[in-house]
């Protein structure tokens, strides 16, 4: 156990109200995500740690899809933890439901629910709305329930179709590395998926969001900043919240993000996660998932291709050179988006980006992963510590990238 | 003392290996012992170095530290905020003087000063928009090298939990805290 030798680290660990109270209003950040991030403070004084046996799932399960579907005589099978799911507890079940000719059918779904402190703290509401906003536009599971505050299934929780493909083809050699870190597909995958990786992207940053119901995402005003102080907000408030040390190069950095901060022209709707590791392709090579929405927001699309390209989620190709996303090299990536979506790349901008997402990366692996295991409120204690080298490979990048910076 | 702490660690990543690991049936189970096998190996490789990683940061950081306060010496005026990280750092440096062979201290004494120590600098860092502009100017160039050092040192120190992709390019650790009796030249 890391050992608390300051007053910030003490406070941090069991925060009071008034540090509660400062933290917010040091920080500007989207309601929503202040909704979260105050209820995981106030979580983290709570001394129960994460229950792994997930057997306590199966009753409130059953009461919550009785209520939700009407049927009383529904019945939950098969319920199973599923590998990798770094920030959510996800599990597999097959529903027995009754369909509208009275016969027996049975559906299998996902689940998937916040563990008592996550990697990153996010909204499920939030995530159903942009779900339901992108569906019909891109591929993405149907959400079917959402529990948004827990209140039925003990934490916050989102139910949605079960779909079948591979998230991560067979590797060269066994590795531990998370999900999407440095992934390998043969050169056919990369032919087959590259272009639709790209084409997916453009078409979110197209959907007319203003159509929508996205009234969990705050709408930054056209022309301003607003959206990356509210955006840069939410991960410094991750990093002063989370962090079980100081670190200079994290100060310098949000010093930096602060001082360069860009305008954003129009906002689209921006994934906030995409990369490899969260699509998922068919056997006949197309994409028919797009996941891990629960970071999206309105803001400036150059933050997703700085995201997509980020060295540390390249994989290599035959040759040894790193691919954006492990499926083509960054600028093919960055003219194919040109191409596919009419919106040009501000190198400018995109530098921004790429400094920001390593921030990003930075605050999960270095900060909140950390925080997590030592609060012993995942699901996933021993991933969290190993992550913590993730995490020193993105605070050197990114002092690297600010030494470059003019 | 007897096993060394690589033979206690090494003991348990083989058992993880070749016993509990081929009897696992659950995916989700199987990859978290293959974490853990892969943490044990890790700790292997750096746990006869630790003491002396918070000995080292302890000598960056007071020079460092020690640097930013000759700087902050000046007769321009300066904000209540950062005077009053003067005051703390001021002493701070009196309960762990850079005088003193602090490598002779128990760890934890050694890391909490350095962990005071970090916060210090850090809250230095947010004051620079405050610092008059060559004095900010004068702040950025003493730390340049220092964030340069600091970054090289903790990649060299996770290079084996094998997320690096340039693994090879870093240095090694061993290098970067024996390399010229470094430890003893501060």
């Amino acid at each position: 156990m890391n050992n608390l030798y300051t007053h910030t680290q003490a406070i941090r660990a069991h925060p009071s109200e008034k540090w509660i109270a400062d933290i917010r209003s040091r920080y500007p950040v989207e309601k929503a995500i202040d909704s979260v991030f105050t209820r995981k403070l106030h979580n983290r004084n709570q001394t129960a740690g994460q229950n792994m046996d997930f057997s306590r799932l199966h009753e409130p399960l059953v009461q919550f899809l009785t209520n939700q579907t009407g049927q009383k005589d529904i019945d939950v099978l098969n319920i199973q933890r599923l590998s990798g799911g770094a920030s959510k507890e996800q599990f597999t079940f097959d529903l027995v439901i009754q369909t509208p000719t009275g016969e027996k059918e049975t559906r299998k779904l996902m689940i998937r629910m916040d563990p008592k402190e996550s990697i990153v703290e996010t909204h499920r509401l939030r995530e159903h709305q942009v779900l339901k906003a992108a569906r019909g536009e891109v591929p993405v599971p149907e959400v079917l329930w959402i529990d948004p505050e827990g209140a039925e299934l003990g934490q916050p929780a989102l139910i949605a179709e079960f779909l079948e493909g591979t998230v991560q083809p067979p590797q060269p050699e066994a590795s531990e590395k998370m999900s999407g870190v440095g992934m390998y597909f043969k050169p056919e995958l990369r032919a087959a998926l590259g272009h639709q990786f790209v084409a997916i992207l453009a078409k979110i940053h197209a959907i007319d969001w203003q159509k929508k119901d996205l009234s969990t995402l705050d709408v930054p005003e056209a022309n301003t900043t607003i959206a990356n102080e509210t955006m840069l907000g939410l991960w410094e408030r991750a990093w002063n919240e989370d962090t079980l040390g100081a670190h200079p190069i994290m100060e310098r950095a949000a010093l930096w993000l602060k001082e360069h901060m860009p305008v954003v022209k129009t906002p689209v709707l921006v994934h906030g996660d995409y990369r490899s590791g969260n699509f998922m392709f068919t056997d006949d090579l197309k994409i028919n998932a797009i996941f891990d929405w629960e970071l999206a927001y309105l803001g400036d699309y150059h933050d997703d291709l700085a995201w997509a390209s980020l060295g540390l989620f390249a994989g290599p190709d035959e040759n040894n050179n790193f691919l954006a996303s492990s499926l083509m090299p960054i600028d093919d990536f960055l003219a194919m988006y040109e191409q596919a979506s009419g919106n040009k790349i501000d190198h400018e901008k995109l530098f921004y980006y790429q400094v920001f997402s390593y921030y990003k990366i930075s605050v999960i692996a270095a900060a909140t992963s950390l925080r997590v295991a030592h609060s012993r409120k995942t699901h996933l204690d021993a991933m969290m510590n190993y992550a913590s080298g993730l995490g020193y490979i993105g605070i050197s990048e990114l002092n690297k990238m600010l030494n470059n910076s003019a | 003392m007897s096993p060394e702490i690589e033979q206690f660690l090494s003991g348990m990543k083989k058992t993880i290996e070749e016993v509990v690991l081929p009897n696992l049936t659950d995916r989700f189970a199987q990859e978290q012992a293959g974490i853990v096998a892969a943490t044990l190996g890790f700790l292997s490789t750096i746990q006869d170095k630790v003491y002396h990683y918070e000995v080292f940061e302890n000598q960056q950081y007071k020079h460092i530290l020690m640097g930013v306060l000759a700087i902050l010496n000046t007769d321009k005026p300066l904000d209540d905020e950062l005077l009053a990280t003067i005051e703390k750092v001021n002493a701070h440096l009196q309960h762990d003087s850079p005088d003193e062979q602090t490598a002779l201290r128990p760890y934890l004494f050694i890391r909490g000063s350095n962990e005071h120590m970090k916060e210090f600098l850090c809250e230095f860092i947010q004051q620079q928009p405050s610092m008059p502009d060559t004095t900010r100017s004068e702040f950025e160039t003493l730390l340049k090298p220092f964030f340069n050092d600091l970054e090289k040192r903790e990649r060299s120190w996770v290079k084996g939990l094998g997320f690096d992709p340039e693994a090879e390019q870093q240095a090694d650790i061993n290098d970067l805290l024996y390399e010229n009796n470094i430890l003893r030249s501060h």
